[in-house]
C-alpha cells in the first residue's frame, strides 16, 4: 500500500453509475399500472437522493425509477421504433431494442425532460449511453454504415449534453459496456464519436467500462478524448490498471458491485483504491459502483451506497 | 414402429385465472387451493393429450415459477427481493448464504399425480443447476463454479434420482442460462454430467438461445451426457414456406451441431412463443423437414415450441399446439410419401 500527499488526497471524490432498483411498493404499482404511479416515482426518487446525501457522495444522480431501460426514453424521437427484447449483455435483464429510421432533428430535450431536475442538488451528475455502444446495441434502417450509425448518434447525444450542461450538470457519465464486452473495437471511430461529444464541452465525461475485462484496452482508452476512465473492477482487476498513468486525467473506480449483494469490506476496498490512486496519480478520483444499482433489490441498494459514502470518505482522509 | 417427429411441450403454461384467483385469496383453505391445482394440473393434462402431444406434463401449473420454486426448497438460500427482468416485469432473486443441501423432492406430488392421470408419456422439466447459480447473488462459495457444482450434485442429482426411483423416464434440464456466459460452457457441461451421473433415464437439456446461435453450445454437445436438447429456432427464422437455407434461416445451426458430432436428437422449436401469430402447420412441415434433411436422420428429430408457453394467452399456446401437432402429421406424410 502506498501512502498520498496531501494534495490527492483532497481530490476524492463519489457518485453511482446508472439506474436504481424499484421499492417493492413501486414494483407492485408498475405491475397494476396504478393510477398513483407518477407520484410513487416523485417518493422513490426523492428516497433516493436522500440516501445519496446522507452517504455525503460527492455528485447526485435522478435515480431514474421511471425509465424502463436506459435507452426507452430515446423511444420518444419521432422516427424511432421501439424493437424485439434483447439480453443486456450477459445478465438476466432485458431491454428493447431500438430502431432509427429517419432524422434526429428534434433530439436535445430527451434526458432533461425525463430526469427530475428539481430535486437535484447543484452537484449533479447523469448517465448517457456513449455513442458507440449506443448504435452497436441498435438498429436503424436509414444509416445504414455503423460509421454514419454513430456519429448520427453522437451528433444526436451531443445535443441532449448540451441541454443538460445548461441546466448544471457538471459531470456527464458516459456508459461504454459494448467497449468493454466486445473482444474487437474501433478505438478510430470511438474516438470520432466521442470528440463528437466532448469537443468544447464545458463538463468533466467518464467514460465507464463494464460487462468486460478492459485491461489489454487501457492503452487505447487513455487516448480518448474524455476527462477519465471508470472501471468495473469485477471484471478489471486493479492489477491491470494500477500498471498505467493517469496524470492529468479522472479515474472512477467501481469498487461496488451491483450485481451481488455482499457488501464491500469497508477497510480493504479504502486500501486497494489509496494503493491504486498512489501508482496511477490521477487528477481527481471517483469511487464508485461498477454499474447500474438495479441489479439488486432495494434493501440492497441502499446499503451499498451508504458503503460506497464510507469507502470515499476514508480514501479521501488517507 | 417408431414414430417420427413425435411432438412435445417444453414445460409451462399459463395459469388459469380461476387458479390465480383461488391461489390467492385468503379465504380458501389450503386443502381447496391443493384441489383447484389439482384440477388445474388435469385440465392441462388432458387438454395437451387431446391436442394430440406424444409426451406431455402438466404445464408446470403448480410451480410459482422455474427459479423461485425450486430455491424456496434448497437450504442455503434467502430471498433478497425482486429485480427487474424487463419493463415492469420482475423475478425474485435470491441469495446464497450458507452450504447448499437438499432438503426434499419438490417435484414429488406433482409428478405422482401426472403419472396417475397421464396416458401419454411424462418430460419432467427440473431448473438445472448452472441456471439456479447464474440467477443468483453467490454470497458463500468461493467461485461461481463451486457453487453450480454443489448445487448439480447435492440437490440435482438427488432430486433426479428420486424423480427416476418413482418412476420418471425423461427428465428435462432446463438451463436458460446455459449460453448466456459462452467463457462458462465447461462449467455448464460439468454441471450437467454431475447432475445425471450414475442415473438411469433418458435426460434432455433445454438451452435457450442467447446471441450467439449456440456456438458456443454445439462443440460441448458431444460431451454433455444427454440424449436430447431441445431448442429454439422458430424466433430467428422466416414465415415463408420452403425448404431452402434461404427460407429455413432460423435452422442453419444444425449444421454446426453435426459437424461438432452429436448424433443424439434434437426437440426443433418450430413455433415462437414471443408472439400470437399461429404458424401455419405447412410452415411447421417445411421446419421439420428441413431439419430432417440437415440433421440426415429423421429419427433424431422431436418436435416442440421454442421455449415454454406462458408467456401467451392459454387460448393462443393451445392453437400453436394444434398447428405444431397438425404440421408433424404433414411432415410425417411427406416422408412416407
Amino acid at each position: 500500500m502506498g501512502c498520498r500527499s496531501t494534495k490527492e488526497a483532497n481530490l476524492i471524490s463519489s457518485y453511482t453509475v446508472g439506474i436504481y432498483p424499484r421499492s417493492e411498493e413501486l414494483i407492485e404499482a408498475t405491475r397494476q399500472n396504478a393510477k398513483n404511479l407518477s407520484s410513487l416515482y416523485l417518493k422513490g426518487k426523492k428516497e433516493f437522493i436522500a440516501v445519496q446525501k446522507k452517504a455525503n457522495l460527492g455528485y447526485v444522480c435522478d435515480p431514474l425509477l421511471d425509465w424502463d431501460d436506459i435507452y426507452r426514453p430515446f423511444s420518444k424521437l419521432k422516427s424511432v421504433r421501439i424493437e424485439a427484447l434483447n439480453r443486456v449483455y450477459e445478465t438476466n435483464t432485458f431491454y428493447r431494442k431500438l430502431s432509427f429510421d429517419g432524422d434526429l432533428n428534434d433530439a436535445g430535450n430527451i434526458i432533461k425532460s425525463n430526469i427530475a431536475l428539481s430535486l437535484l442538488p447543484k452537484n449533479r451528475t447523469v448517465c448517457i449511453t456513449e455513442p458507440y455502444t449506443f448504435a452497436d446495441v441498435h438498429l436503424s434502417t436509414k444509416y445504414k454504415k455503423k460509421e454514419d450509425f454513430t456519429i448520427a448518434i453522437s451528433k444526436m447525444l451531443r445535443k441532449e449534453i448540451d441541454a443538460l450542461v445548461k441546466v448544471g450538470f457538471g459531470l456527464i457519465q458516459l456508459l461504454g459496456p459494448s467497449i468493454a464486452y466486445s473482444k474487437a473495437v474501433d478505438f478510430g471511430l470511438i474516438k470520432d464519436a466521442l470528440t463528437v461529444i466532448t469537443k468544447g464541452l464545458n463538463a468533466k465525461t467518464i467514460l465507464h467500462l463494464y460487462f468486460g475485462d478492459v485491461s489489454g484496452k487501457i492503452e487505447n482508452l487513455l487516448g480518448l478524448p474524455v476527462s477519465g476512465l471508470g472501471f468495473d473492477t469485477e471484471t478489471t482487476s486493479l492489477s491491470s490498471i494500477r500498471k498505467h498513468s493517469f496524470s492529468g486525467r479522472s479515474l472512477a473506480v467501481g469498487m461496488i458491485n451491483s450485481y451481488n449483494t455482499k457488501m464491500e469490506d469497508k477497510q480493504e476496498s479504502i486500501s486497494k483504491l489509496n494503493d491504486l490512486i498512489s501508482n496511477t496519480k490521477p487528477n481527481e478520483t471517483f469511487v464508485t459502483t461498477n454499474f447500474d444499482l438495479q441489479f439488486l433489490p432495494k434493501n440492497f441498494a441502499v446499503k451499498k451506497i451508504l458503503r460506497l459514502g464510507e469507502i470515499a470518505r476514508g480514501v479521501k482522509n488517507a | 414402429m417408431h414414430k417420427f417427429f413425435p411432438t412435445q411441450e417444453i414445460g409451462s403454461l399459463k395459469k388459469p385465472a380461476w387458479l390465480l384467483n383461488v391461489v390467492k385469496n385468503s379465504e380458501i383453505s389450503k386443502d381447496d387451493k391443493a384441489k383447484a391445482r389439482n384440477d388445474a394440473a388435469l385440465l392441462n393434462i388432458k387438454t395437451l393429450e387431446d391436442l394430440g402431444l406424444d409426451i406431455i406434463y402438466d404445464g408446470e401449473v403448480r410451480r410459482v415459477e422455474m427459479y423461485e420454486e425450486p430455491v424456496r426448497y434448497i437450504n442455503g438460500f434467502e430471498f433478497a427481493g425482486r429485480v427487474r427482468s424487463w419493463d415492469n416485469k420482475y423475478y425474485n432473486k435470491a441469495r446464497v448464504t450458507g452450504q447448499i443441501a437438499f432438503k426434499e423432492n419438490f417435484h414429488a406430488e406433482e409428478f405422482k399425480f401426472a403419472k396417475e392421470h397421464a396416458k401419454r408419456d411424462l418430460k419432467v422439466p427440473v431448473t438445472g443447476a448452472y441456471t439456479l447459480a447464474d440467477w443468483s447473488y453467490n454470497e458463500h462459495y468461493q467461485s461461481k463454479e463451486d457453487l453450480v457444482m454443489a448445487l448439480a450434485r447435492k440437490v440435482i442429482r438427488p432430486l433426479v434420482q428420486d424423480l427416476v426411483k418413482k418412476g420418471a423416464e425423461i427428465i428435462q434440464i432446463d438451463e436458460p442460462a446455459a449460453t448466456t456466459h459462452p467463457s462458462e460452457m465447461d462449467i455448464f457441461r460439468e454441471s450437467v454430467n454431475e447432475s445425471v451421473k450414475g442415473i438411469n433415464a433418458k435426460f434432455v437439456v433445454h438451452a435457450c438461445f442467447s446471441g450467439n446461435d449456440y456456438e458456443s453450445l454445439a462443440p460441448q454437445m458431444p460431451e454433455i451426457k444427454a440424449q436430447q436438447y431441445t431448442l429454439e429456432f422458430a424466433n430467428r427464422d422466416t414465415w415463408d414456406l420452403g425448404l431452402s437455407d434461404k427460407e429455413r434461416n432460423g435452422y442453419h445451426v444444425l449444421k454446426l451441431f453435426k459437424e461438432y458430432g452429436f448424433e443424439g436428437e434434437i426437440g426443433i422449436g418450430v413455433t415462437d412463443v414471443h408472439v400470437d401469430k399461429i404458424e401455419t402447420p405447412k410452415l411447421i412441415r417445411d421446419r421439420i423437414l428441413y431439419s430432417a434433411k440437415t440433421l440426415g436422420d429423421p429419427s433424431k428429430i422431436y418436435v416442440n415450441p421454442d421455449c415454454g408457453l406462458r408467456t401467451r394467452s392459454r387460448g393462443v399456446a393451445f392453437e400453436k399446439i394444434k398447428a405444431m401437432v397438425e404440421g408433424a402429421k404433414l411432415a410425417r406424410d411427406t416422408l412416407v410419401n
